[in-house]
Protein backbone atom coordinates (compact mmCIF):
# COMPACT_ATOMS: atom_id res chain seq x y z
CA UNK A 1 0.00 0.00 0.00
CA UNK A 2 2.53 2.74 1.15
CA UNK A 3 4.83 1.59 -1.41
CA UNK A 4 2.40 1.93 -4.27
CA UNK A 5 1.67 5.57 -2.86
CA UNK A 6 5.30 6.21 -2.96
CA UNK A 7 5.54 4.77 -6.86
CA UNK A 8 2.75 7.01 -7.41
CA UNK A 9 4.09 10.19 -5.53
CA UNK A 10 6.97 9.33 -7.71
CA UNK A 11 5.07 9.17 -11.18
CA UNK A 12 3.21 12.67 -10.12
CA UNK A 13 6.39 14.69 -9.24
CA UNK A 14 8.61 13.19 -12.37
CA UNK A 15 5.19 13.43 -14.79
CA UNK A 16 5.18 16.82 -13.87
CA UNK A 17 8.67 17.76 -13.99
CA UNK A 18 9.19 16.34 -16.89
CA UNK A 19 6.77 16.99 -18.73
CA UNK A 20 6.83 20.96 -17.89
CA UNK A 21 10.55 20.53 -18.68
CA UNK A 22 9.60 18.72 -22.09
CA UNK A 23 6.68 20.65 -23.91
CA UNK A 24 7.69 23.82 -22.14
CA UNK A 25 11.38 24.11 -23.62
CA UNK A 26 10.30 26.81 -25.90
CA UNK A 27 9.75 28.94 -22.90
CA UNK A 28 12.49 31.41 -22.72
CA UNK A 29 13.30 34.40 -20.22
CA UNK A 30 12.34 36.81 -22.86
CA UNK A 31 9.20 35.03 -23.99
CA UNK A 32 8.74 34.80 -19.99
CA UNK A 33 9.25 37.72 -19.54
CA UNK A 34 6.54 38.92 -22.30
CA UNK A 35 3.78 36.26 -22.07
CA UNK A 36 4.10 36.02 -17.82
CA UNK A 37 4.99 39.58 -16.92
CA UNK A 38 4.21 42.24 -19.76
CA UNK A 39 0.97 40.83 -21.35
CA UNK A 40 -0.64 40.68 -18.01
CA UNK A 41 0.26 44.06 -17.41
CA UNK A 42 -0.63 45.55 -20.68
CA UNK A 43 -4.17 43.76 -19.56
CA UNK A 44 -4.96 44.82 -16.25
CA UNK A 45 -3.95 48.54 -17.60
CA UNK A 46 -6.85 48.22 -20.17
CA UNK A 47 -9.21 47.24 -18.12
CA UNK A 48 -8.29 49.55 -15.00
CA UNK A 49 -8.62 52.65 -17.39
CA UNK A 50 -11.61 51.06 -18.98
CA UNK A 51 -13.19 50.74 -15.93
CA UNK A 52 -11.86 54.57 -14.51
CA UNK A 53 -13.57 55.51 -17.12
CA UNK A 54 -16.66 54.07 -17.06
CA UNK A 55 -17.03 54.20 -12.91
CA UNK A 56 -14.40 56.66 -12.17
CA UNK A 57 -10.71 56.96 -10.50
CA UNK A 58 -11.55 56.09 -7.07
CA UNK A 59 -12.70 52.38 -8.32
CA UNK A 60 -9.72 51.59 -9.74
CA UNK A 61 -8.91 48.84 -7.32
CA UNK A 62 -11.87 46.67 -7.88
CA UNK A 63 -10.66 46.61 -11.82
CA UNK A 64 -6.81 45.62 -10.79
CA UNK A 65 -7.76 43.01 -8.24
CA UNK A 66 -10.30 41.93 -10.55
CA UNK A 67 -7.66 41.19 -13.42
CA UNK A 68 -4.91 40.64 -11.55
CA UNK A 69 -6.62 37.61 -10.04
CA UNK A 70 -8.00 36.34 -13.28
CA UNK A 71 -4.26 36.54 -14.79
CA UNK A 72 -4.30 33.49 -13.23
CA UNK A 73 -6.29 31.83 -16.06
CA UNK A 74 -3.02 32.59 -18.18
CA UNK A 75 -0.90 29.48 -16.89
CA UNK A 76 -4.78 27.92 -15.43
CA UNK A 77 -5.77 27.86 -18.71
CA UNK A 78 -3.45 27.83 -21.52
CA UNK A 79 -0.66 26.58 -19.73
CA UNK A 80 -2.48 23.10 -18.29
CA UNK A 81 -3.91 22.64 -22.01
CA UNK A 82 -0.63 23.28 -23.52
CA UNK A 83 0.03 20.58 -21.07
CA UNK A 84 -2.07 17.92 -21.85
CA UNK A 85 -2.24 18.28 -25.60
CA UNK A 86 1.15 18.50 -25.94
CA UNK A 87 1.67 14.70 -25.62
CA UNK A 88 -0.53 14.42 -28.95
CA UNK A 89 1.03 17.31 -30.67
CA UNK A 90 4.56 15.72 -29.90
CA UNK A 91 3.68 12.09 -30.68
CA UNK A 92 4.32 11.12 -27.27
CA UNK A 93 0.58 9.95 -26.19
CA UNK A 94 0.78 6.20 -27.66
CA UNK A 95 3.44 5.90 -25.11
CA UNK A 96 1.85 7.31 -22.50
CA UNK A 97 -1.17 5.43 -22.71
CA UNK A 98 0.94 2.29 -23.02
CA UNK A 99 2.29 2.84 -19.79
CA UNK A 100 0.68 1.18 -16.06
CA UNK A 101 1.07 4.47 -14.45
CA UNK A 102 -1.56 5.23 -12.40
CA UNK A 103 -3.93 7.85 -14.94
CA UNK A 104 -4.75 10.02 -12.14
CA UNK A 105 -1.46 11.26 -10.97
CA UNK A 106 0.14 11.63 -14.34
CA UNK A 107 -2.82 13.42 -15.30
CA UNK A 108 -3.36 16.23 -12.06
CA UNK A 109 1.01 16.06 -12.73
CA UNK A 110 0.26 18.01 -15.60
CA UNK A 111 -1.10 20.66 -14.15
CA UNK A 112 0.85 21.02 -11.08
CA UNK A 113 3.26 23.66 -12.45
CA UNK A 114 1.02 25.83 -13.94
CA UNK A 115 -0.85 26.15 -10.69
CA UNK A 116 2.58 27.38 -9.05
CA UNK A 117 3.41 29.53 -12.10
CA UNK A 118 -0.28 30.68 -11.90
CA UNK A 119 0.15 31.95 -8.49
CA UNK A 120 3.66 33.89 -9.49
CA UNK A 121 1.00 35.47 -12.47
CA UNK A 122 -1.25 37.12 -9.50
CA UNK A 123 1.06 38.12 -7.29
CA UNK A 124 2.79 39.89 -10.25
CA UNK A 125 -0.14 41.46 -10.96
CA UNK A 126 -0.80 42.39 -7.84
CA UNK A 127 2.43 44.14 -7.74
CA UNK A 128 1.88 45.76 -10.68
CA UNK A 129 -1.25 46.95 -8.93
CA UNK A 130 0.65 48.48 -5.54
CA UNK A 131 3.28 50.04 -8.13
CA UNK A 132 1.46 51.68 -10.75
CA UNK A 133 -2.30 52.04 -9.36
CA UNK A 134 -1.98 52.40 -5.94
CA UNK A 135 -3.63 49.43 -4.87
CA UNK A 136 -3.85 49.36 -0.86
CA UNK A 137 -3.20 46.30 0.67
CA UNK A 138 -2.85 47.67 3.78
CA UNK A 139 -5.63 46.01 4.95
CA UNK A 140 -5.31 43.00 4.23
CA UNK A 141 -4.75 39.75 5.76
CA UNK A 142 -1.96 38.07 3.21
CA UNK A 143 -1.53 34.54 4.65
CA UNK A 144 -5.76 34.51 3.44
CA UNK A 145 -5.06 36.21 0.21
CA UNK A 146 -2.00 33.93 -0.14
CA UNK A 147 -4.82 30.83 0.09
CA UNK A 148 -7.30 33.05 -1.94
CA UNK A 149 -4.84 32.79 -5.22
CA UNK A 150 -3.81 29.21 -4.39
CA UNK A 151 -7.27 27.79 -4.56
CA UNK A 152 -8.31 30.43 -7.47
CA UNK A 153 -5.36 28.82 -9.57
CA UNK A 154 -6.05 25.74 -8.69
CA UNK A 155 -9.88 26.09 -9.79
CA UNK A 156 -8.25 27.43 -13.11
CA UNK A 157 -6.35 24.84 -13.41
CA UNK A 158 -9.39 22.29 -13.00
CA UNK A 159 -10.92 23.76 -16.15
CA UNK A 160 -7.71 23.63 -17.90
CA UNK A 161 -7.59 20.15 -17.87
CA UNK A 162 -10.95 19.54 -19.04
CA UNK A 163 -10.16 22.21 -22.02
CA UNK A 164 -6.74 19.87 -22.31
CA UNK A 165 -8.85 17.19 -22.80
CA UNK A 166 -11.48 19.03 -25.06
CA UNK A 167 -7.89 19.20 -27.08
CA UNK A 168 -7.67 15.68 -27.93
CA UNK A 169 -10.52 15.18 -29.41
CA UNK A 170 -10.50 18.15 -31.33
CA UNK A 171 -8.00 20.77 -33.66
CA UNK A 172 -9.01 24.05 -32.92
CA UNK A 173 -8.23 23.82 -28.78
CA UNK A 174 -6.55 27.61 -29.15
CA UNK A 175 -9.71 28.79 -30.58
CA UNK A 176 -11.94 27.12 -27.37
CA UNK A 177 -9.08 28.42 -25.08
CA UNK A 178 -9.17 32.05 -26.45
CA UNK A 179 -13.01 31.83 -26.22
CA UNK A 180 -13.17 30.94 -22.68
CA UNK A 181 -10.38 33.07 -21.48
CA UNK A 182 -12.68 36.33 -22.69
CA UNK A 183 -15.57 34.61 -21.83
CA UNK A 184 -13.89 34.32 -17.60
CA UNK A 185 -12.87 37.98 -18.31
CA UNK A 186 -16.66 39.04 -18.86
CA UNK A 187 -18.51 36.86 -16.50
CA UNK A 188 -16.43 36.37 -13.56
CA UNK A 189 -16.57 39.64 -12.44
CA UNK A 190 -13.37 40.42 -13.15
CA UNK A 191 -14.68 43.37 -14.53
CA UNK A 192 -18.32 43.97 -14.19
CA UNK A 193 -19.97 43.52 -11.08
CA UNK A 194 -22.22 40.25 -11.12
CA UNK A 195 -25.34 42.00 -10.21
CA UNK A 196 -25.24 44.27 -13.51
CA UNK A 197 -25.22 41.13 -15.54
CA UNK A 198 -28.66 39.49 -16.96
CA UNK A 199 -30.00 36.65 -13.87
CA UNK A 200 -29.36 34.01 -16.73
CA UNK A 201 -24.92 34.88 -17.28
CA UNK A 202 -25.37 35.83 -12.82
CA UNK A 203 -26.16 31.96 -12.70
CA UNK A 204 -23.45 31.10 -15.62
CA UNK A 205 -21.05 33.09 -13.52
CA UNK A 206 -21.70 31.01 -10.41
CA UNK A 207 -20.77 28.09 -12.35
CA UNK A 208 -17.17 29.15 -13.66
CA UNK A 209 -13.50 29.09 -11.53
CA UNK A 210 -12.45 32.54 -10.54
CA UNK A 211 -16.03 33.82 -9.69
CA UNK A 212 -15.51 33.16 -5.92
CA UNK A 213 -12.08 33.45 -6.06
CA UNK A 214 -12.17 37.09 -7.41
CA UNK A 215 -14.81 38.12 -4.71
CA UNK A 216 -12.34 36.32 -2.27
CA UNK A 217 -9.55 38.63 -3.23
CA UNK A 218 -11.89 41.94 -3.33
CA UNK A 219 -13.14 41.24 0.36
CA UNK A 220 -9.57 40.32 1.59
CA UNK A 221 -8.24 43.20 0.48
CA UNK A 222 -10.80 45.34 2.09
CA UNK A 223 -9.99 44.34 4.80
CA UNK A 224 -12.37 40.79 5.84
CA UNK A 225 -11.30 38.05 7.56
CA UNK A 226 -10.63 34.47 6.21
CA UNK A 227 -13.62 33.32 8.00
CA UNK A 228 -15.39 35.71 6.33
CA UNK A 229 -14.36 34.92 3.18
CA UNK A 230 -14.30 30.76 3.54
CA UNK A 231 -17.64 29.87 1.74
CA UNK A 232 -16.29 31.68 -0.86
CA UNK A 233 -13.06 30.16 -0.86
CA UNK A 234 -14.82 26.34 -0.79
CA UNK A 235 -17.16 27.01 -3.23
CA UNK A 236 -14.19 27.97 -5.36
CA UNK A 237 -12.54 24.76 -5.07
CA UNK A 238 -15.58 22.58 -5.51
CA UNK A 239 -16.23 24.33 -8.80
CA UNK A 240 -12.24 23.95 -9.61
CA UNK A 241 -12.41 20.33 -8.39
CA UNK A 242 -15.51 19.49 -10.50
CA UNK A 243 -13.91 20.70 -13.62
CA UNK A 244 -11.30 18.62 -12.96
CA UNK A 245 -13.32 15.58 -12.34
CA UNK A 246 -15.17 16.10 -15.41
CA UNK A 247 -11.45 16.30 -17.16
CA UNK A 248 -9.81 13.29 -15.86
CA UNK A 249 -13.75 11.61 -16.94
CA UNK A 250 -13.07 12.58 -20.46
CA UNK A 251 -9.37 11.98 -20.30
CA UNK A 252 -10.09 8.01 -19.58
CA UNK A 253 -13.16 8.18 -22.10
CA UNK A 254 -10.65 9.44 -24.79
CA UNK A 255 -8.20 7.27 -23.47
CA UNK A 256 -10.61 3.49 -23.99
CA UNK A 257 -12.44 4.91 -27.01
CA UNK A 258 -9.02 5.41 -29.10
CA UNK A 259 -7.72 1.67 -27.53
CA UNK A 260 -10.94 0.50 -29.10
CA UNK A 261 -11.13 2.41 -32.68
CA UNK A 262 -7.00 3.01 -32.85
CA UNK A 263 -7.91 6.36 -33.67
CA UNK A 264 -5.02 7.97 -31.47
CA UNK A 265 -3.88 10.01 -33.74
CA UNK A 266 -6.31 10.62 -36.21
CA UNK A 267 -9.03 12.75 -34.00
CA UNK B 1 6.56 51.89 -65.83
CA UNK B 2 2.32 51.73 -66.21
CA UNK B 3 2.39 47.86 -67.20
CA UNK B 4 4.15 47.22 -64.15
CA UNK B 5 1.59 48.90 -62.18
CA UNK B 6 -0.96 47.16 -63.62
CA UNK B 7 0.81 43.93 -63.49
CA UNK B 8 1.46 44.46 -59.84
CA UNK B 9 -2.01 45.93 -59.12
CA UNK B 10 -3.35 42.28 -60.69
CA UNK B 11 -0.93 40.45 -58.04
CA UNK B 12 -1.92 42.25 -55.30
CA UNK B 13 -5.74 41.79 -55.89
CA UNK B 14 -5.06 38.12 -56.61
CA UNK B 15 -2.70 38.08 -53.40
CA UNK B 16 -5.37 39.04 -51.60
CA UNK B 17 -8.37 37.20 -52.94
CA UNK B 18 -6.16 34.04 -52.07
CA UNK B 19 -5.53 35.52 -47.98
CA UNK B 20 -8.85 36.21 -47.70
CA UNK B 21 -10.52 32.57 -48.99
CA UNK B 22 -7.37 31.50 -46.58
CA UNK B 23 -8.62 33.33 -43.78
CA UNK B 24 -12.08 32.79 -43.55
CA UNK B 25 -11.19 29.14 -43.00
CA UNK B 26 -8.81 29.78 -40.06
CA UNK B 27 -10.59 29.73 -36.58
CA UNK B 28 -7.57 31.61 -34.97
CA UNK B 29 -8.52 34.28 -37.26
CA UNK B 30 -12.21 34.29 -37.32
CA UNK B 31 -11.54 34.83 -33.55
CA UNK B 32 -9.15 38.00 -34.10
CA UNK B 33 -11.29 39.43 -36.30
CA UNK B 34 -14.49 38.38 -35.28
CA UNK B 35 -15.27 36.99 -31.98
CA UNK B 36 -12.77 38.60 -29.57
CA UNK B 37 -13.94 42.23 -31.23
CA UNK B 38 -17.50 41.36 -30.22
CA UNK B 39 -16.75 40.14 -26.57
CA UNK B 40 -14.68 43.50 -26.05
CA UNK B 41 -17.92 45.37 -27.23
CA UNK B 42 -20.23 43.14 -24.85
CA UNK B 43 -17.85 43.91 -22.06
CA UNK B 44 -16.92 47.64 -22.80
CA UNK B 45 -21.14 47.99 -23.41
CA UNK B 46 -21.90 46.53 -20.32
CA UNK B 47 -19.31 48.70 -18.53
CA UNK B 48 -19.90 52.42 -20.63
CA UNK B 49 -23.51 51.87 -21.07
CA UNK B 50 -24.26 54.27 -18.21
CA UNK B 51 -22.55 57.22 -19.99
CA UNK B 52 -25.32 57.40 -22.39
CA UNK B 53 -25.02 59.74 -25.43
CA UNK B 54 -23.10 58.31 -27.97
CA UNK B 55 -21.42 56.33 -26.42
CA UNK B 56 -22.74 52.81 -28.32
CA UNK B 57 -21.29 54.27 -31.18
CA UNK B 58 -17.89 55.07 -29.54
CA UNK B 59 -18.07 51.46 -28.63
CA UNK B 60 -18.77 49.82 -31.84
CA UNK B 61 -16.37 52.07 -33.29
CA UNK B 62 -13.52 51.06 -30.87
CA UNK B 63 -13.76 47.24 -30.49
CA UNK B 64 -14.22 46.90 -34.12
CA UNK B 65 -10.66 48.88 -34.06
CA UNK B 66 -9.22 46.29 -32.03
CA UNK B 67 -10.30 43.78 -34.42
CA UNK B 68 -8.04 45.84 -36.82
CA UNK B 69 -5.34 46.11 -34.52
CA UNK B 70 -5.38 42.35 -33.62
CA UNK B 71 -5.86 41.41 -37.16
CA UNK B 72 -2.24 43.49 -38.30
CA UNK B 73 -0.04 42.21 -35.02
CA UNK B 74 -1.03 38.56 -35.09
CA UNK B 75 -2.06 38.02 -38.79
CA UNK B 76 -0.37 40.67 -41.31
CA UNK B 77 2.45 40.51 -38.55
CA UNK B 78 2.81 37.13 -39.13
CA UNK B 79 2.13 36.99 -43.05
CA UNK B 80 6.25 36.78 -44.00
CA UNK B 81 6.83 34.41 -41.33
CA UNK B 82 4.03 32.07 -42.20
CA UNK B 83 5.56 31.18 -45.73
CA UNK B 84 9.01 30.67 -44.09
CA UNK B 85 7.56 28.30 -41.88
CA UNK B 86 6.11 26.45 -44.82
CA UNK B 87 8.90 26.97 -46.89
CA UNK B 88 7.24 28.80 -49.68
CA UNK B 89 9.44 32.51 -48.55
CA UNK B 90 12.68 31.35 -50.83
CA UNK B 91 9.78 31.22 -54.03
CA UNK B 92 8.29 34.13 -53.09
CA UNK B 93 11.54 35.73 -52.89
CA UNK B 94 12.75 34.71 -56.27
CA UNK B 95 9.43 35.86 -57.89
CA UNK B 96 9.61 38.55 -60.44
CA UNK B 97 6.49 40.46 -58.29
CA UNK B 98 8.10 42.27 -55.23
CA UNK B 99 7.71 41.05 -51.95
CA UNK B 100 6.20 44.32 -50.97
CA UNK B 101 2.84 43.76 -53.55
CA UNK B 102 2.41 39.97 -52.13
CA UNK B 103 2.79 41.37 -48.21
CA UNK B 104 0.58 44.32 -49.21
CA UNK B 105 -2.11 42.19 -51.10
CA UNK B 106 -1.99 40.23 -47.93
CA UNK B 107 -2.23 43.50 -45.57
CA UNK B 108 -5.03 44.59 -47.84
CA UNK B 109 -7.14 41.21 -47.36
CA UNK B 110 -6.28 40.89 -43.53
CA UNK B 111 -7.51 45.09 -42.84
CA UNK B 112 -10.27 44.86 -45.29
CA UNK B 113 -11.93 41.49 -43.11
CA UNK B 114 -10.99 43.31 -40.20
CA UNK B 115 -13.71 45.83 -40.94
CA UNK B 116 -16.45 42.78 -40.30
CA UNK B 117 -15.56 43.23 -36.80
CA UNK B 118 -17.21 46.86 -36.70
CA UNK B 119 -20.24 45.94 -38.41
CA UNK B 120 -20.68 42.92 -35.91
CA UNK B 121 -20.19 44.96 -33.27
CA UNK B 122 -22.77 47.61 -35.02
CA UNK B 123 -25.35 44.62 -35.10
CA UNK B 124 -24.66 43.09 -32.00
CA UNK B 125 -25.42 46.87 -30.45
CA UNK B 126 -28.14 47.73 -31.95
CA UNK B 127 -30.20 44.45 -32.29
CA UNK B 128 -29.38 42.69 -28.68
CA UNK B 129 -28.27 45.63 -26.96
CA UNK B 130 -31.28 47.63 -28.35
CA UNK B 131 -29.21 50.81 -28.34
CA UNK B 132 -30.57 53.61 -31.60
CA UNK B 133 -27.29 54.18 -33.62
CA UNK B 134 -26.38 55.92 -36.69
CA UNK B 135 -23.15 57.64 -38.58
CA UNK B 136 -23.38 61.52 -37.98
CA UNK B 137 -21.20 62.17 -40.71
CA UNK B 138 -21.27 59.09 -43.27
CA UNK B 139 -18.98 60.58 -45.72
CA UNK B 140 -16.40 61.77 -43.52
CA UNK B 141 -16.85 58.67 -42.11
CA UNK B 142 -16.13 56.42 -45.12
CA UNK B 143 -13.21 58.55 -46.19
CA UNK B 144 -11.58 58.19 -42.67
CA UNK B 145 -12.18 54.35 -42.97
CA UNK B 146 -10.19 54.50 -46.82
CA UNK B 147 -7.36 56.30 -44.99
CA UNK B 148 -7.44 54.01 -41.98
CA UNK B 149 -6.74 50.95 -44.17
CA UNK B 150 -3.82 52.43 -46.00
CA UNK B 151 -3.08 53.49 -42.56
CA UNK B 152 -2.62 49.90 -41.13
CA UNK B 153 -1.73 48.18 -44.42
CA UNK B 154 1.57 50.57 -44.30
CA UNK B 155 2.11 50.32 -40.36
CA UNK B 156 1.80 45.85 -41.16
CA UNK B 157 3.87 46.40 -43.68
CA UNK B 158 6.83 47.55 -41.22
CA UNK B 159 5.59 44.85 -38.21
CA UNK B 160 6.06 41.87 -40.82
CA UNK B 161 9.92 42.33 -42.22
CA UNK B 162 10.54 43.89 -38.50
CA UNK B 163 9.21 40.16 -36.94
CA UNK B 164 10.87 38.06 -39.71
CA UNK B 165 14.21 39.57 -38.98
CA UNK B 166 13.95 40.15 -35.04
CA UNK B 167 12.50 36.84 -33.87
CA UNK B 168 13.14 38.38 -30.21
CA UNK B 169 10.81 41.61 -31.31
CA UNK B 170 8.38 38.87 -32.34
CA UNK B 171 8.15 37.06 -28.67
CA UNK B 172 6.70 40.08 -27.47
CA UNK B 173 3.90 40.05 -29.66
CA UNK B 174 1.43 38.97 -27.24
CA UNK B 175 2.30 41.83 -24.64
CA UNK B 176 1.66 44.48 -27.61
CA UNK B 177 -2.06 44.12 -28.25
CA UNK B 178 -3.56 45.80 -25.44
CA UNK B 179 -0.72 49.24 -25.40
CA UNK B 180 -1.72 50.18 -28.83
CA UNK B 181 -5.50 49.50 -27.58
CA UNK B 182 -4.43 52.23 -24.86
CA UNK B 183 -2.65 54.51 -26.90
CA UNK B 184 -4.81 54.91 -29.51
CA UNK B 185 -7.77 55.67 -27.46
CA UNK B 186 -9.87 52.86 -28.58
CA UNK B 187 -11.99 52.71 -26.25
CA UNK B 188 -11.52 55.54 -23.75
CA UNK B 189 -10.03 58.63 -24.15
CA UNK B 190 -6.11 58.97 -24.01
CA UNK B 191 -6.18 61.91 -21.41
CA UNK B 192 -6.82 59.39 -19.08
CA UNK B 193 -3.17 58.12 -19.74
CA UNK B 194 -0.30 59.64 -18.09
CA UNK B 195 0.95 63.14 -20.09
CA UNK B 196 3.79 61.08 -20.70
CA UNK B 197 2.22 58.83 -23.02
CA UNK B 198 1.00 61.43 -25.54
CA UNK B 199 3.44 62.22 -28.12
CA UNK B 200 3.79 57.91 -28.17
CA UNK B 201 -0.17 58.20 -29.05
CA UNK B 202 0.86 60.92 -32.05
CA UNK B 203 3.22 58.56 -33.70
CA UNK B 204 0.71 55.73 -34.09
CA UNK B 205 -1.50 55.49 -37.05
CA UNK B 206 -4.09 53.75 -35.29
CA UNK B 207 -4.51 56.70 -32.91
CA UNK B 208 -5.34 58.99 -35.46
CA UNK B 209 -7.52 56.26 -37.15
CA UNK B 210 -9.53 55.88 -33.89
CA UNK B 211 -9.97 59.88 -33.81
CA UNK B 212 -10.94 60.06 -37.27
CA UNK B 213 -13.92 57.65 -37.02
CA UNK B 214 -14.89 58.92 -32.99
CA UNK B 215 -15.09 61.81 -34.57
CA UNK B 216 -17.02 61.31 -37.87
CA UNK B 217 -19.40 58.43 -35.93
CA UNK B 218 -20.28 60.75 -33.03
CA UNK B 219 -20.48 63.61 -34.49
CA UNK B 220 -17.77 64.88 -31.75
CA UNK B 221 -15.21 66.64 -34.14
CA UNK B 222 -14.95 69.60 -36.11
CA UNK B 223 -13.97 69.34 -40.33
CA UNK B 224 -10.43 70.65 -39.56
CA UNK B 225 -9.82 67.80 -36.64
CA UNK B 226 -11.19 65.40 -39.32
CA UNK B 227 -8.57 67.11 -42.08
CA UNK B 228 -5.53 66.94 -39.68
CA UNK B 229 -6.27 63.21 -38.54
CA UNK B 230 -6.11 62.37 -42.81
CA UNK B 231 -3.39 64.79 -43.16
CA UNK B 232 -1.19 62.70 -40.52
CA UNK B 233 -2.54 59.51 -41.40
CA UNK B 234 -1.18 60.43 -45.14
CA UNK B 235 2.18 61.25 -43.90
CA UNK B 236 2.85 58.62 -41.87
CA UNK B 237 1.89 55.69 -44.49
CA UNK B 238 4.24 57.85 -46.43
CA UNK B 239 6.74 57.53 -44.13
CA UNK B 240 5.88 53.96 -43.48
CA UNK B 241 5.83 52.83 -46.89
CA UNK B 242 9.48 54.39 -47.31
CA UNK B 243 10.65 52.89 -44.01
CA UNK B 244 9.14 49.48 -45.09
CA UNK B 245 10.34 49.54 -48.40
CA UNK B 246 13.85 50.02 -46.92
CA UNK B 247 13.61 47.37 -44.40
CA UNK B 248 12.15 45.04 -47.51
CA UNK B 249 15.49 45.57 -48.98
CA UNK B 250 17.31 44.62 -46.06
CA UNK B 251 15.54 41.22 -45.89
CA UNK B 252 16.02 40.66 -49.70
CA UNK B 253 19.20 40.95 -48.96
CA UNK B 254 19.68 38.58 -46.23
CA UNK B 255 17.81 36.10 -48.61
CA UNK B 256 19.97 36.87 -51.61
CA UNK B 257 23.36 37.76 -50.20
CA UNK B 258 23.78 36.11 -46.63
CA UNK B 259 21.12 32.71 -47.61
CA UNK B 260 20.08 33.41 -43.93
CA UNK B 261 16.17 34.47 -44.57
CA UNK B 262 14.74 30.86 -43.47
CA UNK B 263 17.03 31.03 -40.35
CA UNK B 264 14.89 32.20 -37.35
Amino acid sequence: MLRKLLVNLRIFWQGTLLSYIGMFHWLRPTTYLASKILMPLAQILFFTFLGMYATGRDNASFYVIGNAVQISAVSGIYGVTMSIGGDRWNGTLPYLFGTPANRFFLFVGRAFMHVIDGMLGVVVGLMWGVLLLNLNLSQTDLPALALTILITTISCSGMGLLMGCIGLITTNVMFVNNSVYFLLLIFSGANIPLDRLPALFRILAQGLPLTRGIASARALIAGSSLESVAPLLLGELAVGLAYGLAGFWLFRWFETKAKQKGSLETV
Amino acid sequence: MMRNLRTYGRAILAVAEMTFRHNVMDLFIIFTVLIQPLLIAIMALWMLGDKGGDIAMFVVVGSGMTGLWSSLLFVSGNSINVERRSGTLETLVGVPTPLEAIVFGKNLADVTQSLVSMMASYLLAGLIFGFSLSIQQPLLFFVSLLFSVVAFISFGLIIAPIFVMNPAVQQFQNAMEFPIYMLSGFLFPIALLPGWTTPLSYLLPPYWAARALHATSTGGGSLPEVLLCWGMMLVFSLIYFFISSRLFKLMLVKARTDATLDME
